[in-house]
Formats: structure tokens, C-alpha cells, sequence
């Protein structure tokens, strides 16, 4: 057993005994089920270019072991540029010094998974099942889960200001894992934007699980923009269920740390339902990010649009595998996938997969893939109105990837992720 | 203001200038005239700087610095403006992000205050004015989705707000219509001034009829061949370049 999962085993062992007979079973049976699939390694297809080795060498503590997140003070982050509502995580905990709910209305129901009695904790983990079970990272999230959110929208309700949640890696050697589950009644409607920020140099390891149920005609937009430190590890993964109507959007920033890990599963499961999902990933030198999507298309008449586009520098790598599945009886099912990357230096590496199973024949289905370098005639046409190389080469890489944030709905959110991508040149935002 | 001593260049192994000799006054303005293949187009981008040719003799001095050992963009900022022949598309670059930008960079390397966005906006909107350019395309990327007629036009209009020392104008009339070729004339008319040099390169006369050089220059397998004044470009229009010894696709003819 390596050192990584020695002391998952030992979190898992004491944050058991903390718990009830229910609790204590669910987290044995994901525990168990997590050996069952086994450490990842590159031998298996869904990790081949995605090698763990520094993560397995790690010994990370659970918070919940000393229960004293945040400890260190505020998180980097500077909280007042996180508006109200806003809910804030640290080191998996929740912050509720931190937190302001403010703004949120009646119909929007939180509660917290450490609050919930033994049978409210087994049906939350009951609905993150189908979450949990996209990978190993999933299991483990079961068997080591420290606090969990269960966000609950009521048919009809529209928040009108994006809910915040703020997820800090506050503590070196730590791990943290949390849960979220979002239930979006009927006709209801919500911007939830998710920071993942790290305040420290040394090693963090961040698995959250997400899930996602849209009733009929919900219309629900996620923005997560991850921006953790250098040696942070991210694996994350949202499974999202879509009824008749619903309208889901998904826009994924992954932009620093030296590992992250995306699976991205969104189930279009009544007809006339809508999905958008989009990304960034950059690395530079060392760093790798892996995006596993899927996108299942179980009814007729449902439309998927999906774009991802990456920035490499440096020995940085990333992967992207778009799995695009129409059943037998999904007719009429419009669905785009694209996945462009840029290529910054010679060392850069990207293995870009897409995986189309079209079973039903009356479709349109596209996919593409580009791999390229910065545009030498572009570069040379800005230097000859007197910008500087390097600020000609920034340009040029924001442009790369500008039409995925401005395709964001919410202003201030676009706003938001605008500067966090573009650092000095955010003025050329506005196009 | 510029003087070109025995310029050679080559693009890859072929050698495309081999020895032009060019001095251009301020306050002049110079076509220089040939056909295809004949170094033209080279010419303007070892002045701008483009990497693909490769100096390989002679000098160029502009206001008496060596301009092929400045960066492309010191070029820029020292004055020196290239209107492309194909303008590029930049996609997710903003074209009042770019005015603006250049303007500043040229700004600062004079050592004068930067633009604020009033002042800036106000000097742009009268440029566009003269240019018969709508407003939107301030707020669209740098040329996308433009026609050919509107890139050339906004290559004059970058130019009216630049207001450069030395224009070269790299076959602005190609592609355009007699009333875009008559705005951006007008464009390039404007500027004239007894301090600014303009080097016209042009396969046709037609461009001459409405901006008036005082030198014509006949460029040719890689060198100047003859030189003279407005006449000689009519000459040109009339005799095609057959008869400069020419063994470019209009069909050679050896003297």
C-alpha cells in the first residue's frame, strides 16, 4: 500500500468510529468498493496518460481527523471579491464565520450533511451514488466524506444573484472531501459559481463530489473556476441527471496545480432537454489536467454542445477524452463537440480523444479536434502596431480561449472569470 | 528619412532582393511598381520585419538609426507603419482594443502621456469619420468577418491614428472597388505632410491616379531597374513590364 493510501485507510478507520451503525456500514461499503476498483494506475484505459505517482507518495491528513480548518486565518482569496450569497469551505469544512447567506430566497433549502441524522445521511448518499461511481476517486469520496451540502430549489424559484461556493485549500498535507448535491425543482432556476483556491505552497488534495438533478425545465448554470496552489491535487467529479426541458450549462476553468482530474458525466435522460458544457485547461511546466467527459444522450430531442480548449507551455500535459453516447431511441439528437489546444512549447504534450457511440441513425452529430501553435502572422501583425512580443503572445493566448468565458450567461460571472483568465490585458475583454 | 544601400534578402535559399538602392526624402512619396515575383512584397516586409527573409547584405538606415536592427515592433513605435496586403483576422482581439494599445505603446516610447478612453474614443470616432467606417467595427475583433474592403479600410484607419513618420502601403488598391479605393486614398491624402515619407507598393497604376507620387520605381528581378517621375508609371500602364527585363509571368522578354 502506498504511503497516499496508508493514510486514507487510517482517515477512513477513524472517522468510522465516529460514526452510527448506518453511517459507519455506508462508509465500509465504499471503502470497500474503492479497493474493489483499485488504485488507479496508468494501466488502466481511463488513466493511461494520467500517471498518480506523486500523489501516491503523499501522506495527507483528513481535517476531520482535528476538526481545526482555517486555523491560519482568512483564506488568500480576498472574500470581499466573493459577493454574498456565498458559501465557503476550508480544507473541506464548512466556514459558517466565513459564510454570509444574505439574498438567498425562501425557495432555495440548504442543508448540511453534519446536521443531518443517520437515515437523512444515508438518502444523501443514496443520491450521490451515481456521483461516486464514475471513479475510484468517487468510492473515496464515500468512505472519507467530511462534510457535504445538499442544496435544495423549489419548483418555480429563480435566484436571480449567482450563489458562491468557495472551496480552500487552506492547509498544507491536507486532504478534503465534500460532497454537493443540488436538486433543481421544476421551472426553477440558479448560477452557482465554484472557486477552488489554495492558500498554501505545500501539498493539498481536494475530491469533491458533485451531483445534479433537473426536473422539468430547470435551467441551472455551474461555473467552476480551479485556481489551487503549485503541488495542489484536484480530482473532482459531477454526474448530472436532466429531465424533459431542462436546460443545464457547465463551464470548467482548470488553471493551476500540479494535478487535476475533471469526470464530467451528463445524462440527458427526457426529451427536449439542453446541455452546454465547456472548459479551459492550462498548464505550465510539470503541471497535468484531464478532463473525462461523457455525455449521454437516453431520450429523443435533446441537444449537447460541447467545447473544450487548452493552453500548454512548458513539460506541461493535459488529456481530454469527450465521450459522446446516443442510444438507440435518442432520434433527432443534435450534439457538437470540439476540442482545440495550443501548444506553447515543443515539450508540451496533449492526448485528445473523442469517443462518439451513435447508436440511433436520424442525428447530427459533429465532432472536431485541433492541435496548433500561436499564429505567427497574427503575432507578427500586433508587433507591427507596436505591441510588445510578450504582450502580443498574452493577447494571443486570452483570444485562444475568450470565446469559452464570454460564452458565460451571467455577466458578472463572465466579469469575474474574464479577469481571472486574463490578468493584464482584461481590457481586450470587451470585444 | 530612409536610404536602402544594396539590400539583399533572401525568403528560404532563394535569393529574392539583389541590391536595391533607395533614398526617400521626408515629405516624398515613392511608388514602387513591378510584377509578380519581381521583390515587392519582400521589400516591404524586410522594412516592417517580418522573419521569413533573411537579410543577407547591405543596410537601412531610417532617421539615422539602422532599422534591420530594430525589433519589429521598435519599428513601430520609431514611426514605421506597414499596411498589410492581406490584413490578418485575430479573432478574439478586440480592434478599439488594438487602436488603443498601439496608440499608447507609441505614446509612451515618445515620452507622452498616455490616451485616457475619452480623449482616445473621440480622436478614433473623427478618424472613422474620414474613413467612412461605421462605428461598430470599433467593437468587433481586429478584422474578423471584415470584407476585403473593410480590412483595407481599416488598415488606413490604424494608419490616420498612427500618424507614422514612414507609411509603406503593401497593394493597398487590390481588392478594392473604385469608391473604397477613393476613401482609402483619401485616407492616405490626408496624410500627406512635409514631414511624413510614403513608399506606395502597387502592381497597378490605378492606385496613382488618386494618391500622386513624386517618384516612380521599377522593381525588378530583385532591383530597382528604372526610376523617374509620375510619367513613368503611365509608361508602365501602357508598355506593360515586358520591356524593364522582366522575366516575371507577364511574359518575358529578353532586351
Amino acid at each position: 500500500m502506498n504511503p497516499f493510501l496508508t493514510q486514507c485507510r487510517a482517515s477512513f478507520e477513524a472517522q468510522a468510529t465516529l460514526e452510527g451503525a448506518v453511517g459507519r456500514e455506508r462508509r465500509q461499503a465504499e471503502w470497500t468498493r474503492f479497493e474493489a476498483l483499485g488504485w488507479p494506475t496508468t494501466r488502466l484505459e481511463d488513466w493511461k496518460y494520467t500517471a498518480l505517482s506523486g500523489l501516491e507518495k503523499l501522506s495527507l491528513h483528513s481535517t476531520a481527523e482535528s476538526r481545526e480548518a482555517g486555523k491560519d486565518g482568512p483564506p488568500e482569496l480576498t472574500l470581499e471579491e466573493v459577493p454574498a450569497p456565498r458559501l465557503v469551505f476550508v480544507d473541506g469544512l464548512f466556514q459558517p464565520a466565513l459564510s454570509m447567506l444574505e439574498g438567498l430566497p425562501e425557495g432555495v433549502h440548504l442543508r448540511f450533511w453534519s446536521e443531518l441524522d443517520a437515515p437523512a445521511r444515508e438518502r444523501f448518499a443514496q443520491k450521490m451514488v451515481p456521483a461516486r461511481s464514475l471513479t475510484a476517486f468517487g468510492a473515496l469520496n464515500g468512505a472519507l466524506v467530511t462534510e457535504g451540502i445538499w442544496i435544495t430549489v423549489d419548483a418555480g424559484c429563480a435566484l436571480e444573484i449567482p450563489l458562491h461556493l468557495v472551496k480552500v485549500s487552506q492547509t498544507g498535507q491536507r486532504m478534503s472531501h465534500g460532497a454537493l448535491l443540488l436538486e433543481m425543482g421544476e421551472d426553477s432556476e440558479l448560477v452557482l459559481q465554484e472557486h477552488c483556491v489554495g492558500n498554501t505552497d505545500q501539498p493539498t488534495h481536494s475530491n469533491w463530489v458533485t451531483a445534479v438533478e433537473l426536473a422539468p425545465r430547470a435551467r441551472l448554470t455551474l461555473v467552476k473556476v480551479q485556481k489551487e496552489g503549485i503541488l495542489s491535487y484536484h480530482t473532482a467529479a459531477l454526474h448530472a441527471l436532466q429531465r424533459a426541458g431542462s436546460r443545464l450549462q457547465v463551464f470548467s476553468f482548470a488553471l493551476s496545480g500540479a494535478l487535476g482530474r475533471n469526470d464530467i458525466t451528463l445524462r440527458l435522460i427526457e426529451p427536449h432537454a439542453e446541455c452546454v458544457l465547456k472548459g479551459v485547461y492550462r498548464v505550465a511546466d510539470r503541471a497535468l489536467q484531464d478532463f473525462h467527459t461523457s455525455i449521454e444522450h437516453d431520450s429523443p430531442h435533446c441537444t449537447s454542445d460541447e467545447c473544450f480548449k487548452g493552453v500548454l507551455d512548458g513539460t506541461g500535459k493535459a488529456v481530454f477524452n469527450g465521450r459522446v453516447r446516443v442510444a438507440l431511441d435518442a432520434q433527432k439528437t443534435a450534439s457538437r463537440q470540439s476540442n482545440h489546444n495550443l501548444l506553447l512549447s515543443d515539450k508540451a504534450e496533449v492526448n485528445t480523444k473523442p469517443q462518439l457511440e451513435i447508436l440511433a441513425d436520424d442525428v447530427q452529430c459533429s465532432h472536431g479536434t485541433t492541435v496548433g501553435q500561436l499564429d505567427e502572422e497574427q503575432w507578427f501583425y500586433l508587433r507591427t502596431r507596436g505591441i510588445a512580443a510578450d504582450l502580443a503572445r498574452t493577447l494571443l493566448i486570452q483570444a485562444f480561449t475568450l470565446e469559452i468565458s464570454e460564452a458565460i450567461p451571467h455577466a458578472g460571472v463572465r466579469a469575474a472569470v474574464r479577469r481571472l483568465l486574463g490578468g493584464t490585458t482584461e481590457e481586450n475583454g470587451h470585444v | 528619412m530612409l536610404s536602402i544601400r544594396n539590400l539583399q534578402a533572401s525568403v528560404g535559399d532563394k535569393p529574392i532582393l539583389k541590391g536595391i538602392n533607395l533614398d526617400v526624402k521626408a515629405g516624398e512619396v515613392h511608388a514602387i511598381m513591378g510584377p509578380n515575383g519581381s521583390g515587392k512584397s519582400t521589400l516591404s516586409n524586410v522594412l516592417a520585419g517580418r522573419e521569413n527573409a533573411t537579410v543577407t547584405g547591405g543596410s537601412v538606415t531610417y532617421q539615422g538609426k539602422d532599422l534591420l536592427a530594430l525589433a519589429v515592433e521598435e519599428r513601430a513605435r520609431e514611426g514605421v507603419f506597414l499596411a498589410f496586403q492581406y490584413p490578418v483576422e485575430i479573432p478574439g482581439v478586440g480592434n478599439v482594443y488594438l487602436l488603443k494599445a498601439a496608440l499608447n505603446a507609441q505614446r509612451k516610447h515618445r515620452g507622452l502621456p498616455e490616451l485616457d478612453a475619452m480623449d482616445f474614443l473621440a480622436l478614433v470616432k473623427d478618424k472613422m469619420k474620414l474613413m467612412e467606417m461605421n462605428e461598430s467595427m470599433l467593437y468587433r475583433a481586429v478584422n474578423e468577418g471584415f470584407s476585403g474592403g473593410e480590412k483595407k479600410r481599416n488598415e488606413i484607419l490604424q494608419m490616420v491614428v498612427l500618424e507614422p513618420c514612414l507609411a509603406i502601403l503593401d497593394e493597398t488598391d487590390s481588392g478594392l472597388d473604385i469608391d473604397a479605393l477613393k476613401v482609402v486614398s483619401h485616407g492616405v491624402n490626408s496624410l500627406r505632410s512635409p514631414d511624413r515619407a510614403m513608399i506606395l507598393v502597387t502592381h497597378y497604376q490605378r492606385l496613382l491616379d488618386y494618391i500622386k507620387p513624386d517618384f516612380v520605381h521599377v522593381l525588378s528581378d530583385g532591383r530597382i531597374q528604372r526610376s523617374g517621375g509620375p510619367e513613368l508609371a503611365l509608361e508602365l500602364e501602357r508598355e506593360g513590364y515586358a520591356w524593364v527585363g522582366d522575366a516575371g509571368n507577364e511574359g518575358a522578354v529578353t532586351p
